[in-house]
């Protein structure tokens, strides 16, 4: 095959616009910052020092990490069934079921967070409701609990379409044969259905992970100045603070904590999908 | 071990009636085949004796109890899927231990009763694998040790040997005759090759449109079809159509446009078709049916000679003859044929 050069473009574009500032961040990040400018050109890894030392962005680093994973367990816990109720149904109507999951991905992030003022605000449908009942008034905006809401809606999507992609793989016969086994149909879920699905289960949840770890749009707009997390810090640096060595360098602790997380990630999912290597 | 008996299934989805009013005793140890066309019910059918689909009618009763309304785990049934349906995330061993393990048997018992069964379909030595490490003929005996170790009631067979390539196919008809006699295990065998129902089957249950059109041993299916449909699923027929006109000694007078024939066969009068086997027409011979005809065409089966002799206006005959004699097309040769072997049935079943 010489037809290398037809990927030619797309890296250059990659390079100019991605790689390039990349390389250029880890540069940063070891540089000296004085008062008044971004940066020297004076070697220095007093950043990361001041990164790893400081409780404060560990705290925040932990609180990043934790949402995510709240965020990755409940679109699981939501969107298993889900996926299971497309994947099984009948193939007339699977396609309008699919069309439905994926419609709010047609609206864009920012629009769909503002959606949720109308219901989850001081003012909103929930709350008025509340209100008329003399239930009393819930935060359920500018804090924790709207931004796992905002989080696990807008990636719901992800999680659903991963599982019922492995799902529809799997033959209803190996279901059936299961039962005529003796399995009972809880236990020929558990035993047949859900260890065959684990490859849909490991990359949506993955998905699902790395897209609200990284989220910093749903954060700002549905957990207000009540919520942190590390895209929405290294921004502040950057530009609040106009700190580029320290956001830099806790872009890059935060890039390192991540990769590592996804590489045990990786090696436990290896190691339950054994069976599936070809 | 136990029988069969479906009393009056009827299954409908939506407005087609897949299964209709099927009646059927299937005997104890008995090997009998679902025979009939793509959409004839006969799957449907094998999933209401599974537990699988729940029928809108009727019942299904294994020896003397009813199981129309228990799920399939509480049925005791072996099944082979056509895909085999093997876990794929579990080893050979893990797949055929499994029907073992849902019942709480002890680790030791599994193993034993594993290696057993694995020795039998000649698996020894690759209860590690995967199924996606066997090859088809692996995965098919495979299926059959996971639906046959835990004794089941009733073994069901949904097509197994459709995705097996020619060769084995053969192969495997016998194997499975053999090991359901080992076992006496009463079987339902879904197929729509009738080769493969003709060699497994005790009886061959024909369906069409989820009625049933036949019942009855291999020889009697082919031989005394019941109806011209039945005739003309099965194997190769000519038709030649004719008017009863008499009887005589227990045999059927039939006028037909190329001669009056002696023939064999229950109806007592009126139109009729005579079913005319191709190897059963001869060149030479003594019988007492003959009518000329002019070879039209030949081919080379290897073992047979396939020709088309033209008799008369409109009537076209297949003739296999062994290649002993050759005719040439255009030859004039004389077609004979036994009353027995001219087997009549009523012309009002329509043909397709």
């Amino acid at each position: 095959m010489r037809r290398h050069w037809l990927i030619l473009p797309v890296l250059l574009f990659l390079v100019v616009f991605l790689i390039i500032p990349y390389v250029n961040m880890v540069r940063m990040s070891f540089l000296v910052k004085p008062q008044g400018v971004p940066y020297i050109n004076v070697f220095t890894l007093g950043n990361y020092a001041k990164v790893l030392s400081d409780g404060f962005y560990w705290a925040i680093l932990r609180n990043t990490f934790w949402y995510a994973i709240l965020t990755t367990a409940i679109t699981l816990v939501m969107g298993y069934p889900l996926a299971y109720a497309i994947a099984r149904a009948p193939n007339r109507r699977r396609p309008l079921l699919l069309m439905l999951l994926i419609a709010p991905l047609l609206v864009g992030v920012v629009v769909r967070s503002y959606g949720w003022l109308i219901l989850l605000g001081r003012v909103g449908l929930v709350n008025e409701m509340l209100r008329y009942f003399r239930r009393g008034e819930v935060a359920l905006m500018y804090n924790e609990l709207g931004m796992i809401i905002g989080l696990v809606h807008v990636f719901m999507p992800f999680m659903a379409l991963s599982i019922a992609g492995a799902l529809q793989t799997i033959s209803p016969d190996v279901e059936r044969a299961a039962r005529s086994l003796g399995a009972s149909p809880w236990k020929a879920f558990w035993r047949v259905t859900w260890p065959l699905s684990l490859p849909g289960v490991f990359a949506g949840m993955l998905l699902v992970f790395v897209l609200s770890v990284s989220s910093y749009v749903i954060p700002i707009l549905l957990g207000g100045n009540n919520v942190l997390v590390i895209p929405m810090l290294v921004v502040q640096l950057l530009l609040d603070a106009y700190n580029w060595p320290v956001g830099s360098a806790l872009a890059m602790v935060f890039f390192g904590l991540t990769a590592l997380l996804l590489w045990v990630y990786v090696k436990i999912m290896n190691r339950s999908l054994r069976w599936s290597v070809r | 071990m136990a029988s069969i008996r479906l009393h009056n299934l009827t299954k409908r989805f939506g407005r087609v009636v897949a299964v209709n009013r099927l009646s059927l005793e299937i005997r104890e140890g008995e090997l009998i085949t679902l025979l009939g066309p793509s959409g004839c019910g006969k799957t449907t059918t094998l999933r209401i004796i599974g537990g699988f689909e729940h029928p809108d009618g009727g019942e299904v009763f294994f020896g003397d109890r009813a199981v129309t309304g228990l799920p399939p785990e509480k049925r005791n049934t072996g099944i082979v899927f056509q895909n085999y349906a093997l876990f794929p995330h579990l080893t050979v061993n893990e797949n055929v231990a499994f029907g073992l393990d849902v019942r709480g048997i002890s680790r030791m018992e599994i193993n034993r009763q594993v290696a057993a069964i694995l020795k039998k379909v000649q698996l020894t030595g690759l209860g590690g694998r995967y199924p996606h490490q066997l090859s088809g003929g692996q995965q098919q005996r495979t299926a059959l040790a996971r639906a046959l170790v835990f004794n089941p009631t009733v073994l069901l067979l949904d097509e197994p040997l459709a995705n097996l390539d020619a060769k084995l196919r053969e192969e495997m008809r016998f194997y499975i005759r053999h090991l359901q006699r080992e076992f006496g295990i009463t079987t339902v065998y879904v197929t729509h090759d009738q080769a493969e129902a003709m060699v497994l089957a005790d009886r061959i249950v024909v369906l069409r449109d989820g009625v049933l059109q036949q019942v009855g041993a291999p020889h009697e299916i082919y031989q005394r079809p019941q109806g011209a449909w039945v005739a003309d699923f099965i194997g190769l027929s000519n038709f030649v159509k004719g008017m009863v006109v008499g009887s005589r000694d227990g045999h059927l007078m039939v006028q037909t446009p190329a001669g009056t024939f002696t023939a064999t066969g229950t109806a007592a009068s009126g139109e009729v078709l005579i079913v005319l086997r191709p190897e059963s027409l001869h060149f030479q011979g003594q019988h007492p049916n003959r009518l000329a005809g002019v070879v039209r065409e030949r081919a080379f089966l290897g073992n047979l000679l396939d020709y088309r002799i033209e008799c008369g206006d409109n009537l076209l005959l297949r003739v296999q003859a062994d290649p002993s004699r050759l005719y040439q097309p255009g030859e004039r040769v004389e077609i004979t044929f036994s009353p027995a072997d001219a087997w009549t049935v009523a012309e009002a079943a329509s043909q397709t």
